[in-house]
């Protein structure tokens, strides 16, 4: 993916806060949805800041990586349903693949999402296994 | 002065090897460290800080005014404070930026403590860094990363920020020419001057609250190189003063963050009562500061993340070169 | 409601540096019309499917460019683009343009070159069929985003990696018999299994390669062809189009078989038949579990059975309905423009009787091509019968 700095600095992917868009019959839908509600098709959406915390759903192993993902390879990506409800895709870090499976909990964290090849540096929300969540033992 | 009411500390989990790399810049002598502790290829100052900041945040009030203390890239023309009260949700937080040297940690402490009063919200203090150097100084300045973060408040914590001293003298053991993005580092005169600098301040510091720096439960220095450490015993330091607080050895150094890291990690291991010897070291000045434990709260768990997982030479060239702008 | 299917043409399918995308064009275009004995110049319409010319070549407008080197000129020619349905989509286009009245005559024409690049940017490029800018910052590629899918219908039917690992033995048969395919080698299943991971449960037999190729078909009114009783009477008897979901994230089981079912049903209901009149089908699997949906989704399988075809002997060349009889993607490749149009070239040569020996499914009269596009955005289904007299 390549994206200027004007294109990146618009309402877009999560950047220094996690959030999801709230239509007006209360649905919670990804970020990517401005236009219109996934579910019901209501037009007015709002950005929500979500709590950060969730369970890994679906996940996978990226062994040949974007552009943006070189060297980190391989990593977890996968889709993470978030407390609040709604499904977000992210990577899930610090953790061997072995390690995780469908029902980990996971809280966001922020961390460098592309690593700018042309010298830009974007934040973003990424995920890291919730050890607190699995010490006090709900479900995971 | 003010009082710790929380903290927390991030080492990332990937360590180095030091004498790998050593071997392949074709460096002499042993590693003056076992391991790097290594941010990931997508992690650097803003993310480690962010961690450390959650981590002391968990569970008490917002604070009013966010202060980070930090040498390293990205930022540095911008606040690092403002982008970090951002993603923590701080609007309203006053961002400061506190820069300087591997001991500016206490002087984050002392703007934290002027401005906490009783009543107001307290003070979020966070040290985050990554050294800067070029891959082939790598092993020089032992180069590793981490963060330690402080919630000062004026009452009610669990260390009260005591007395302060600082000595300075003008010598050149770091500085930076306009033009390099990385700094010079020149440890034989480092060596010196982080001696005779600190020996003064400990000496004022004795001055000032009667309290010889033997009597100190633990001493949680800046430490740059294991020599400066070996130093700190011709300034008084006994060995076992050091034993739960020093890691340069272990996994590097962790420029304006091992002052925080060691504190962290000296609260973790007092008992109420304890008093703590904070001792930052950079260009010239030294700052000791004296910390009066008073209380206990959730451990930080530095010690437990010194050890971490190694990664391998190909691994650790490849995250540094991936990071793209020189130097690491 | 038929649509003659006059001429047809194809490149071979593989990695061909010393061909450009014009190059490529002008060959497969060349011998659509050569099959359907028609000059450039009895063309009145041309649909070029084109995905990625402005990525992969640093060039744009590829309608007029064929034109231009096809000798398809003065007759209005156009770029066609839909992600992977591409070929598909300009196919339907040029049916609609003879089902209208307007024209007697087009040409439908896909076309892709795509190893002009390193695979890295090829595959940046490939994203852009996807929300590449909202929801694969996150990491997910196209492979990673399908791998999700295939973990989730392993999980909803309780099935094994081996178990999928079948549709791609099966393909790989048949591939390797394709003088036109990419990939002409068979595997077993324990090879699939130790191939190479890309994107867990996915392996590299699961996944097809980047692939420079073109293919071509002339299209005209019904009457046309019946009045040349000489050639083979091969007609499209149905065009059906949908769109799905654009993001992997919100794209169900349910969802993934919508985009075949939905579109197939209309296009029976079309061409008066059922899914069991299908005697050959070509379903879109650039990754080996689009396939088993795809069977589901048209109606030849159970959901959660689709995978079975492959093991059990019903999807291959004597079975109930034969599938990918090409070898599929997996085999030929994916030159994104190109494959709904490839897909559509190698159904005519299964019902005109003219495939490979070990390809031909004996007496085919109806057939099936099915595309998709995007992660789960395109559903395109196409019918073809032969009809004699």
């Amino acid at each position: 993916m390549t994206v200027s700095a004007i294109e990146f600095s618009r309402l877009g992917p999560p950047k220094l806060r996690l959030y999801a868009m709230r239509c007006d019959n209360g649905h919670l839908n990804p970020w990517w949805e401005h236009h219109h509600c996934y579910q019901c098709g209501s037009d007015t959406l709002t950005e929500e800041e979500l709590a950060g915390t969730g369970e890994l759903s679906n996940y996978t192993v990226v062994y040949y990586p974007p552009r943006d993902f070189l060297g980190q390879e391989p990593y977890v990506v996968g889709h993470i349903t978030m407390d609040e409800g709604v499904m977000i895709p992210a990577p899930v870090v610090g953790v061997a693949p072995d390690d995780v499976e469908v029902g980990t909990r996971v809280r966001a964290t922020l961390r460098r999402m592309k690593l700018g090849h042309e010298g830009d540096i974007y934040y973003s929300q990424k995920f890291v296994v919730d050890e607190a969540a699995a010490a006090e033992g709900r479900p995971s | 002065m003010g009082e710790i009411l929380r903290y927390g500390a991030y080492l990332p989990q990937y360590r180095a090897p030091l004498g790998e790399i050593q071997k392949f810049y074709g460096r002499p002598g042993r590693p003056r460290a076992k391991a790097l502790c290594t941010p990931a290829l997508d992690e650097d100052a803003l993310t480690m800080a962010y961690e450390a900041a959650t981590a002391a945040l968990e569970g008490g009030d917002a604070p009013g005014t966010v202060i980070t203390v930090s040498q390293s890239p990205p930022f540095g023309l911008r606040k690092l404070s403002a982008t970090l009260a951002r993603t923590l949700g701080l609007d309203d937080a006053v961002p400061l930026d506190v820069g300087g040297h591997s001991g500016s940690l206490l002087d984050a402490f002392a703007v934290a403590s002027a401005l906490t009063a009783e009543g107001a919200p307290p003070a979020l203090v966070v040290a985050s860094d990554h050294l800067v150097s070029h891959e082939d100084r790598v092993c020089d300045t032992l180069s590793a990363g981490a963060a330690a973060a402080f919630v000062v408040g004026a009452s009610g914590g669990v260390a009260r920020l005591g007395a302060q001293a600082r000595a300075g003298q003008e010598v050149y053991d770091v500085w930076r020419l306009g033009t390099e993005p990385e700094a010079r580092y020149r440890l034989e005169v480092l060596f010196d001057a982080y001696g005779a600098t600190t020996r003064a301040a400990l000496a004022g510091l004795e001055r000032e609250t009667e309290r010889g720096t033997g009597d100190y439960a633990a001493v949680c220095p800046s430490q740059p190189h294991p020599q400066t450490l070996r130093g700190l015993g011709k300034a008084g330091v006994a060995p076992e003063q050091l034993e739960g607080t020093s890691f340069v050895g272990e996994i590097g150094n962790l420029g304006a963050a091992s002052v925080a890291v060691a504190l962290a990690m000296g609260l973790d291991a007092a008992a109420p009562g304890d008093h703590l010897l904070a001792l930052g070291y950079g260009g010239g000045e030294a700052i000791a500061q004296d910390v009066e434990v008073t209380g206990r709260t959730r451990d930080s768990g530095a010690a437990g993340q010194v050890a971490g997982e190694a990664i391998d030479l190909s691994t650790y060239y490849r995250w540094t070169r991936g990071r793209q702008a020189e130097p690491h | 409601m038929r649509i003659g299917v006059l001429g047809i043409g194809k490149t071979p399918h593989k990695i061909q540096h010393h061909k450009s995308l014009r190059d490529l064009a002008v060959e497969s275009g060349r011998a659509a019309l050569a099959d359907a004995g028609v000059e450039p110049s009895d063309i009145q319409a041309l649909y070029v499917g084109n995905v990625g010319s402005v990525g992969f070549n640093y060039e744009n407008s590829t309608g007029l460019m064929v034109a231009h080197h096809l000798g398809v000129v003065p007759a209005g020619s156009v770029r066609v683009e839909a992600a992977c349905g591409t070929g598909a989509w300009a196919l339907h286009l040029g049916c609609v343009a003879i089902l209208s009245g307007l024209y007697d005559t087009v040409m439908v024409l896909g076309v892709e070159k795509m190893n002009d690049l390193a695979t890295v940017e090829g595959t940046s490029i490939i994203a852009q069929a996807a929300d590449s800018k909202e929801e694969y910052f996150s990491g997910l590629t196209f492979p990673s985003g399908v791998a999700l899918t295939a973990r989730k219908y392993m999980q909803t039917y309780e099935l094994s990696e081996e178990d999928l690992a079948h549709t791609s033995v099966k393909n790989h048969h048949y591939g390797a018999r394709n003088p036109y395919a990419h990939l002409r080698f068979e595997c077993t299943v324990e090879e699939v299994m130790r191939s190479a991971k890309v994107a867990d449960p996915l392996k590299l037999y699961e996944v097809c390669p980047m692939t420079d190729a073109s293919s071509a078909l002339v299209l005209c009114r019904e009457e046309i062809l019946r009045d040349q009783p000489d050639k083979p009477q091969v007609y499209v008897t149905a065009t059906q189009m949908a769109t799905g979901t654009w993001y992997a994230a919100t794209d169900t089981l349910e969802d993934a078989h919508r985009l075949f079912a939905e579109p197939a049903q209309r296009a029976y209901q079309m061409a008066g038949i059922t899914a069991d009149d299908v005697d050959v089908a070509e379903i879109y699997n650039s990754f080996a579990i689009q396939e088993p949906l795809g069977i589901e989704g048209l109606g030849f399988a159970e959901p959660g059975k689709g995978w079975q075809g492959a093991a059990d002997g019903s999807t291959w060349i004597d079975g109930k309905v034969a599938i990918n009889l090409s070898g599929g993607l997996l085999c030929k490749g994916h030159p994104l423009g190109a494959t709904g149009a490839t897909q559509a070239v190698d159904i005519v040569e299964q019902l005109r009787g003219t495939a490979p020996p070990d390809m031909q499914r004996k007496d085919a009269e109806v057939g099936i091509s099915a595309c998709r596009g995007g992660p789960g955005a395109v559903g395109a289904i196409h019918l073809y019968q032969r009809i004699e007299g």
